[in-house]
Parts: C-alpha cells; sequence; structure tokens
C-alpha cells in the first residue's frame, strides 16, 4: 500500500479535527472534512474511513462532545465541539506538532 | 467515563447503531448533493460518492469498534450463543447442571462450616488475641487457677491486657412459681473487658461489685431476658432470687455473647479476694487471657513462666511445681473436631473432583457430536482461540448455574449440619454469608477452568476440519481412551470414598457390639441445681442426696439409684495420681488412675459385678473406695489391693479412702476405650452438674414426671433438669463420631452413583457412534450375545483397572483416619472386598442397559441411515 500524497500522517488527524473545533463553532463530520479540506487549500484530504474512528474515538476520550442538530437544509447531524480537555489536548498536540516539524525540518537542511 | 459508555454500547447496542447509521448517511447524502451541484446527475453522483466512501457496513463496524467494549461484546455473543445451545440440549444441560449443584452444594456446605468454626475468628472483637490459661501441675491433671493465683498472674505479666476466669454452675431460680434451672456463670473480675463486649443495654460490672460483700450484681442472657422479663427495657434493675442470695439485674448480653457456652443464662462475679479464696491450693478458675497487641504466644507464655517462677520462689508450696499453659482460646475450643472437618472437606473435594471428571466426560462426547459445526466455525476463518473462548463461555454458564443451585443446596445443607452437629463447638455460628458466596462462585469459575480444559483442547483440533468431508462416516471416536480413563478416574475415587466410609461404618458397627462391662439400658439420668458453695457443708449436701436417693428408690417402677459424678460411657478422663499410705518401693510405676465419684449403690445400678473383697457402704467415719479389676492387676497383685488405703496428699478436696474390693472392669470413659486403671471414691458425688442414676423396670421416660413430682415433693426451691436415658446421652458422646460416619457415607454413595452415571454415560455414547459397525457386524452374523459382551467387558475392565487404582488410594487415605477406626484395621480385607466387589456390581449394572442396547441394533435400518 503505497502512500498517496494526500493522506494524512497517522496521528495528525487529531490535531486537524481539534484545531478545526478551535474556532468554538459546531460542526458536523462532513463540515470538518471540508473545512480541513478548504483551509489547506486541497492539500489535504480526510478520508471517511479514518474521520469517523477518530471522531468517535476522541469523543469516548472526553476531547470533544457530540449532540444532535439541525443543517441550514434543515437535515439531521452530529455536531461536534471542543470540550475543556479537548483545548488541553490541542495545545500539546500542536506543540509536539511544532517540534517534530522543526525536527525534521532542520534534518532535512543540514543533514 | 469512556469505559462506562462502552460497557453500556455492548449491553444495549440498538442506539449506538441507530446514531451510526444516521450519521454517516448523512455524510453520504452531503457528499452527493456536492457532486450534484458540480453538475453531475443525481444518480451518477450517488455512484461516485458511493465510490470515494467506500463499504458503508465496513466503516460503520470500523467507528463502531471505538464506542464499545470488544471484549465485553465478544464475551456477551458467546454467553448469548452459549444459552442458545445449551437451551437445545436439555437432558445434557439438566445433568450437568445438577451434578455440578450437588459437587459445589455438598462442598460449600462443609466449608461453611469449616470457615465459621476453624478459619473464623471467635466471635469477640480481636477473637484471635485471647488465650485459654491454665495452671499444669505435676501430680493432678487439674486445669483450674486458684483466685489468688489468677490475681497474681494478672498483676505481674507484662504481656496481657488483663487476666480473667470463669466456672459454671448449674442452679433454680426461683422467684416464679416453680423453680426454673438457669445455668450460672461465676466470673473473676475484668471478664467483660478481657472478652471485649459489653452489655446490650445495662453497664459491666463495677469495682464495688467486683469486691467481696459488695452488691450483688448480675448480668443476665438475651435469653432469659426475653423469657423472663419478655424483653423489656425495664428488667434492669430488677431482682432474681437464686438461692441464697438475690441479685439486682445490672445488664443484658447481647444475642450472640454465648460464653463460656451457648446455654449460660447469668453471669456473677466471684470475688477473688473474698476470704474462702485465698488458698493457694484451692482452684475453681477456668482463665481467659487477652494477649496485648502484637503480643506472640510464645512470648506470653515466656513471660507468664518467668511470672510463675517468681511466684514459685515466694511460694513454693505449691507454686514451684505449678506451670502456666498458654494455649490460643480458639484452638482449645474447636481442636477436637478439627481432623473430621478437614477429613469431610477432603471428602467432598473428591466427590467435586468425581463431578468434574463426569462433566469432562459428557463435554467430550458434546464436543465429538458438534464435530461438524466446529469445522464449519474453522473454515469460515474462526481462530481457535475463539472457538475454544466459546466452548469455555458454555462450561462457565453451567457452572455458575451449578453454583447458583449449588447455594440453595448449600443453604439446605447446612441447616442439616446445624441439626446434625448441635455438638459441635461454635455450630450456631454455621451458616451462609458472602464469604460463602464467594467461595462458590470461585468454585464454579475452577470448575469451569478444570471442566473446560481438555474439551477445549481436544475439541479444537485443526485436523477435525478434515471431518467436515468425513461427514459422519467415522466409525469408532478416537478419544475413546481419554474417557474411559476419566471414568476410571472416577471409579478409583469412588472406591477410596467408599472404603473410607465403609471402614467408618464398620467401626461404628463394632462400638454397638462392644460388651462395655456395665449395663447402659433401662437407665434415667438427671440433675437436680446446687451451687459449690453448697458444697462446703459437706454433712447437709450429703444428707440431702441420700434423701433424694431413698426418695427415688421408693418409686414404683424404680430398681435401684445412684450419684455419680460423670456418666459411663460417654467420653471423658479424670485422670489422678494416687499415693498408697503402706508406702511403694521407688521402682514400682506411679499411681496414674482414673478417678469417679459414685454412691455405693452406682455398681448395683449400672450391673458391674463384685469380683473379690466387699461392695463398699456409705460409712460415716471413713472414706472408702472401690477399684476396678485393671486397677488391680497393673498396680497391686490383684486382691493385694485390698484394705489399702490410697490418697492424694496434695489434693485438699479428696480424703485418703480405703479400698474395700474390686469389681469389674467397665468402659467408662468411653466405649471405645479400654477400661483404663480406675478409683471409685464410695462417698458420693455432691458437686453440682452430678448425675442421678436411676434403674428402672420398664422404659426409662415412663418415669420422668414421677420423679419431677417426687423431686417437688423432697426439694421444692430446686430444679429438675436433663431427664435423659443414659443411652442417649452415651450416642449424643458419639455424635461427631456419627455425623463423621453418616456424611461420608452420603458422600461415598453419591460418589459411586455419580461414577455409574459416568460409566453408564460413556458406554451409551460409545453404542451410539459405533452403531454402524454393530449393524454391519450382526449383518455380517456376529451373536447378539456378542455384541453385548463386547461392551459389557469394557465397562468391567475400566471399572476393574479403577478398583485396583481406588484401593492403592485408599491405602494413603486410610492413614488420615488413624485414630477413628475403632475394632477394624485401615487394611480390613472385608470392609474392602465389599467394596470392591459392590463398585464391580454396580458398574455391572450401569454397563449392562448400553450393552443390550448395542445388541438390539437393527443392522437393516442402521445401515440404511447412510
Amino acid at each position: 500500500m503505497g502512500a498517496k500524497k494526500n493522506d494524512i500522517l497517522q496521528g495528525t488527524l487529531a490535531l486537524l479535527i481539534l484545531k478545526s473545533l478551535d474556532s468554538g463553532k459546531r460542526m458536523h463530520g462532513y463540515a470538518i472534512t471540508a473545512h480541513i479540506q478548504r483551509v489547506s487549500a486541497q492539500l489535504l484530504r480526510v478520508e471517511e474511513g479514518s474521520l469517523y474512528p477518530a471522531l468517535h474515538r476522541m469523543e469516548q476520550d472526553g476531547w470533544i462532545r457530540a449532540e444532535w442538530g439541525k443543517t441550514e437544509k434543515n437535515r439531521e447531524a452530529r455536531f461536534y465541539s471542543l470540550t475543556a480537555q479537548g483545548r488541553k489536548q490541542l495545545a500539546q498536540e500542536e506543540e509536539s506538532w511544532r517540534r517534530l516539524t522543526e525536527g525534521v525540518a532542520r534534518v532535512i537542511r543540514y543533514a | 467515563m469512556a469505559w462506562y459508555h462502552r460497557f453500556w454500547n455492548a449491553i444495549r447496542p440498538a442506539r449506538l447503531n441507530r446514531d451510526l447509521q444516521r450519521e454517516l448517511a448523512f455524510h453520504l447524502r452531503e457528499r452527493i448533493d456536492e457532486l450534484e451541484e458540480t453538475g453531475l446527475d443525481p444518480a451518477e453522483a450517488a455512484r461516485l460518492a458511493q465510490l470515494q466512501f467506500g463499504s458503508f457496513t465496513l466503516q460503520k463496524e470500523r467507528t463502531r469498534d471505538m464506542d464499545i467494549n470488544l471484549y465485553l461484546e465478544t464475551a456477551l455473543r458467546n454467553l448469548k450463543y452459549s444459552a442458545r445451545s445449551l437451551a437445545k440440549t436439555p437432558g445434557f444441560t439438566a445433568t450437568v447442571v445438577l451434578t455440578l449443584a450437588l459437587g459445589i452444594g455438598a462442598n460449600s456446605a462443609v466449608f461453611s462450616a469449616i470457615y465459621a468454626i476453624l478459619l473464623r475468628p471467635l466471635p469477640f472483637p480481636n477473637g484471635d488475641r485471647l488465650v485459654k490459661l491454665g495452671q499444669l501441675q505435676t501430680k493432678a491433671q487439674q486445669p483450674q487457677i486458684a483466685p489468688v493465683r489468677l490475681e497474681d498472674w494478672n498483676r505481674l505479666n507484662g504481656t496481657l491486657e488483663g487476666i480473667t476466669g470463669y466456672y459454671t454452675e448449674d442452679t433454680s431460680e426461683t422467684t416464679g412459681d416453680l423453680p426454673e434451672k438457669i445455668k450460672r456463670a461465676w466470673v473473676a473480675p475484668r471478664f467483660l473487658q478481657v472478652m471485649g463486649i459489653s452489655p446490650a443495654i445495662g453497664r459491666d460490672f463495677s469495682p464495688a461489685e467486683e469486691h467481696f460483700g459488695g452488691p450483688n450484681a448480675i448480668l443476665i442472657s438475651d435469653r432469659l431476658w426475653r423469657r423472663r422479663f419478655a424483653a423489656r427495657p425495664s428488667a434492669i434493675g430488677k431482682t432474681l432470687r437464686l438461692p441464697r442470695t438475690a441479685f439486682t439485674v445490672i445488664g443484658v448480653m447481647p444475642a450472640s455473647f454465648r460464653f463460656p457456652d451457648g446455654d449460660v443464662d447469668v453471669w456473677a462475679v466471684s470475688a477473688p479476694d473474698a476470704s474462702y479464696a485465698q488458698s493457694r491450693q484451692l482452684t475453681w478458675f477456668s482463665g481467659i487471657g487477652r494477649l496485648k497487641p502484637a503480643v506472640t504466644l510464645s512470648e506470653a507464655r515466656a513471660n507468664l513462666a518467668a511470672v510463675q517462677a517468681s511466684l514459685g520462689k515466694q511460694f513454693p508450696k505449691p507454686d514451684a511445681e505449678i506451670a502456666v499453659a498458654v494455649d490460643p482460646l480458639k484452638e482449645t475450643t474447636v481442636h477436637g473436631v478439627r481432623k473430621s472437618l478437614w477429613i469431610l472437606f477432603g471428602a467432598v473435594s473428591l466427590l467435586l473432583l468425581i463431578a468434574c471428571t463426569n462433566i469432562v466426560a459428557l463435554l467430550l462426547s458434546r464436543a465429538a457430536a458438534r464435530r461438524q459445526e466446529t469445522s464449519v466455525r474453522f473454515s469460515l476463518g474462526a481462530s481457535r482461540a475463539s472457538v475454544a473462548a466459546q466452548m469455555f463461555t458454555e462450561v462457565l454458564v453451567l457452572a455458575l448455574l451449578g453454583g447458583t443451585f449449588g447455594l440453595g443446596i448449600a443453604a439446605t445443607a447446612s441447616r442439616v449440619f446445624r441439626v446434625l452437629a448441635k455438638d459441635l463447638p461454635r455450630i450456631e455460628e454455621v451458616g451462609l454469608n458472602w464469604t460463602i458466596l464467594f467461595y462458590s462462585l470461585v468454585t464454579a469459575v475452577a470448575v469451569t477452568l478444570i471442566c473446560g480444559v481438555l474439551p477445549a483442547i481436544r475439541g479444537t483440533r485443526r485436523d477435525l476440519a478434515a471431518s467436515l468431508s468425513h461427514g459422519s462416516r467415522t466409525q469408532v471416536a478416537g478419544h475413546n481412551r481419554v474417557q474411559f480413563t476419566l471414568v476410571g478416574v472416577q471409579v478409583a475415587l469412588a472406591v477410596t470414598l467408599l472404603a473410607c466410609a465403609g471402614l467408618l461404618l464398620r467401626s461404628f458397627q463394632e462400638l454397638g457390639r462392644v460388651s462395655p462391662g456395665f449395663d447402659p439400658q433401662h437407665i434415667l439420668t438427671f440433675s437436680v441445681s446446687s451451687s459449690w458453695g453448697e458444697t462446703a457443708d459437706y454433712k447437709g449436701a450429703k444428707q440431702r442426696v441420700s434423701r433424694i436417693l431413698d426418695g427415688l428408690r421408693s418409686l414404683p417402677g424404680v430398681e435401684t439409684a445412684a450419684v455419680a459424678f460423670s456418666l459411663p460411657g460417654v467420653p471423658g478422663q479424670y485422670q489422678i495420681e494416687l499415693k498408697t499410705t503402706e508406702g511403694r518401693a521407688e521402682t514400682e510405676p506411679k499411681i496414674i488412675a482414673q478417678a469417679r465419684a459414685v454412691t455405693p449403690e452406682y455398681f448395683a445400678a449400672l450391673r458391674i459385678p463384685l469380683v473379690a473383697g466387699e461392695m463398699c457402704r456409705d460409712e460415716q467415719v471413713k472414706t472408702t473406695a472401690m477399684v476396678n479389676r485393671t486397677f488391680a492387676n497393673t498396680y497391686f497383685n490383684g486382691v493385694d489391693v485390698i484394705g489399702r488405703h490410697l490418697g492424694q496428699p496434695d489434693n485438699l478436696y479428696a480424703a485418703t479412702a480405703e479400698v474395700r474390693g474390686i469389681v469389674g472392669d467397665a468402659r467408662e470413659t468411653g466405649l471405645d476405650r479400654v477400661p483404663p486403671p480406675t478409683l471409685y471414691w464410695c462417698s458420693g458425688a455432691l458437686q453440682p452438674g452430678a448425675f442421678f442414676l436411676v434403674r428402672t423396670h420398664g422404659e426409662p421416660d415412663a418415669i420422668a414426671s414421677a420423679v419431677r413430682r417426687k423431686l417437688r415433693e423432697l426439694e421444692p426451691q430446686r430444679s429438675v433438669y436433663g431427664l435423659t436415658p443414659l443411652t442417649s446421652h452415651i450416642s449424643d458422646g458419639y455424635a461427631e463420631n456419627r455425623l463423621r460416619t453418616v456424611l461420608l457415607t452420603f458422600f461415598a454413595i453419591t460418589a459411586i452413583a455419580l461414577a455409574c452415571v459416568g460409566l453408564y454415560g460413556t458406554l451409551s455414547y460409545l453404542v451410539h457412534v459405533r452403531q454402524r459397525e454393530i449393524a454391519l457386524r450382526l449383518a455380517l452374523g456376529a451373536m447378539r450375545a456378542q455384541v453385548i459382551r463386547l461392551f459389557l467387558n469394557q465397562g468391567l475392565m475400566v471399572s476393574a483397572l479403577g478398583c485396583i487404582a481406588g484401593l492403592v488410594l485408599t491405602a494413603f487415605f486410610t492413614r488420615l483416619l488413624s485414630g477413628m477406626l475403632y475394632g477394624v484395621s485401615s487394611t480390613d480385607a472385608a470392609t474392602l472386598g465389599g467394596v470392591a466387589i459392590l463398585v464391580i456390581v454396580v458398574s455391572a449394572t450401569a454397563s449392562l442397559l448400553p450393552s443390550i442396547r448395542a445388541a438390539r441394533v437393527e443392522p437393516m435400518q442402521s445401515l440404511r441411515e447412510e
């Protein structure tokens, strides 16, 4: 299984989801996918096969909370929002991501 | 709280499934909308969205796995499946559950007795720190302690929080119309502090009440409180009239407080500073002490030994010769039944093992019958572990069901046990509680592991997959050997139990056949209340007893009457060392004998014959004695003993007595014991609790009311109690023995029944599996008798081998029974042979039915079934 270019690195999906919800707006799964795609200028694409298991795992871990609501088109959807614990988690994940990218960047530059 | 949600989602998955369905469907819908907006027609948009999304079911399941406890889910699925498949085979399920219920139930019942009697601390706060104290004297076996010495020990030791003591007597309470018998415990100071118990209502004795001449205060039992005062709190301060003294009730003890024993109705102080309690030689207290926290038994022993050594210097006579015995109170209480209980526990554990073996055999047959199903599961990709887990779940369900019913059986059994074993110490504490529940659960799990392993290993072998192609063509199942081994083990264990039970039964029988040297038939026994204090007036007490005896003899239907301190034939010892005033060479052995205090009519009442000399009479001046034949022959050259004077120079209670004659040997210390050298003091027994023995012409019970009326006339202030034929006293004395025998026999019969079920089941299964082979044989001309012989031989072979193994096992197990057998050796050929024959006959019967069924096979019909 060769990795496709826009596949999301294992473990960063949580960071992306948390960051997407950081604005404070409730979002359903589809909106999260769309949001990530749009903000990343189509560079990143979230697979449904990873998104929902990740959302549900994060919900069980207490980082995000879910509730049923209506979309603009008046459809029933499950909306996710960040919890206090999730905010803390986001800070941690951002920090470790920065360290990772900085490290990788240095290696690429000087090695 | 993730685990909590995951747990509930596993148990109630419906809602989760619905939500997932909605959430994912919404996603798909949005995607389709988006694609439509780009200009695709709806059908194409739906196709593309579906393609992008991938398998809807797979996505749903992957997401779902995040929300659910997977182990629990698998376990629940296995459970559901097990319940369904067990319900489909009710015969099998019922057999296994019933077998297990019996096994686990019997085991839990005996364990509940072991737990209550042997394992649990005594029902006092920190009961494991309570010790029994006694004074050991080289000259006499009297563990009772002199009150002054008890106080010395209490004052001088550094390892005990406190020392107290007690003794009991039966007395009468005379407030009502008729005197009522009550049992009084006289206690030393500090009694309740040492026991660590407070009265349920009222208060403990005050310091003033613990001194001689202080107010007469009394604590009453919960029983007496309910009986006499109708459980009214106003009982405190009321007066209880006991002979010579009136006591003020100061408190009611909790119902659970049963010390020194469950019969005690009142507790009163026996003050150690009384003038009559100052002698260092007069002993009456049984000592109880409470160890300080973290003090060990050996430290306390060393400490008290040092205390006694210093007392020995201060009071050389008699303290120098006295040693202190310190033993855990629990140990001294339950010591006698420990071995019996563990033997019973061993027996029920063997029984449970037999039940397990039986179930393993049944499960193996079941696994074999389900080979095809297992093969299908394998070929659909199930792992061996998951198939085994499924099998274990099934066994667990069976074991838990069995355990639940077993607890019901245990509840009934422990009630029966309490009745059967009413004389066992602490028996009132036996019952079901959380510990027993937990124990049953653990047993059920252990059973699951024991029973599940073999079928799980054998039933999930990969090569079984081959049987999918074979269909049911296999002629002879390959695992017959395992099943027959299991049956053999069952037979062996059953033989062991039967042999042990047989030996105990034979002992019991021998005990009944023994000629005791006295005639216990037609003797009515009873006691008349009196107190230790009254024994001070020796003459008065003696007159009272002879007046009662005369009164009894005047009753119609009474042949004669006597008094004795202890009952003949009921196990008990009162050993003393005697000196003769005529002198005795140092080289001659010490005279150690059992002492019995009796009135002269005792021998006539019990039909113990005079052998030499003359019968003693009640003489005012002299104390006279009789000895038995063994005494005369062991210590003197037979008749030489007549006319000798025997006494205990160190014992103030016993006067030197002149031996008047020799009587025949009688098994008075217990029917199973050879008569020891015995000395009878003929001056009567004036102690409280002494027994009146009345020889009657008819049934002893018939004159009980006449005896009561006579005593009411002679002694209106005293109560008469314990009117019981001597024979029932003797059989009560062997209650523990009988309990052991009855229960072991019951377990052994259950064991052999289970083994037979196992044999029958295995052979039946075999006949079933080999039906086609038999049909073929018959079609080819085999005789039906040959077929019967084939299977019968197999059954007999297994049980014969099991028998031999069982007899070898018995050789090990009967060693545990040593000391419990009487008149029969542990290798008694008749018993062991009888057991072997019984087992062979029974197993032949169990084998016969399936064998005959095999011979009834209709060849054509069977072969056509292919």
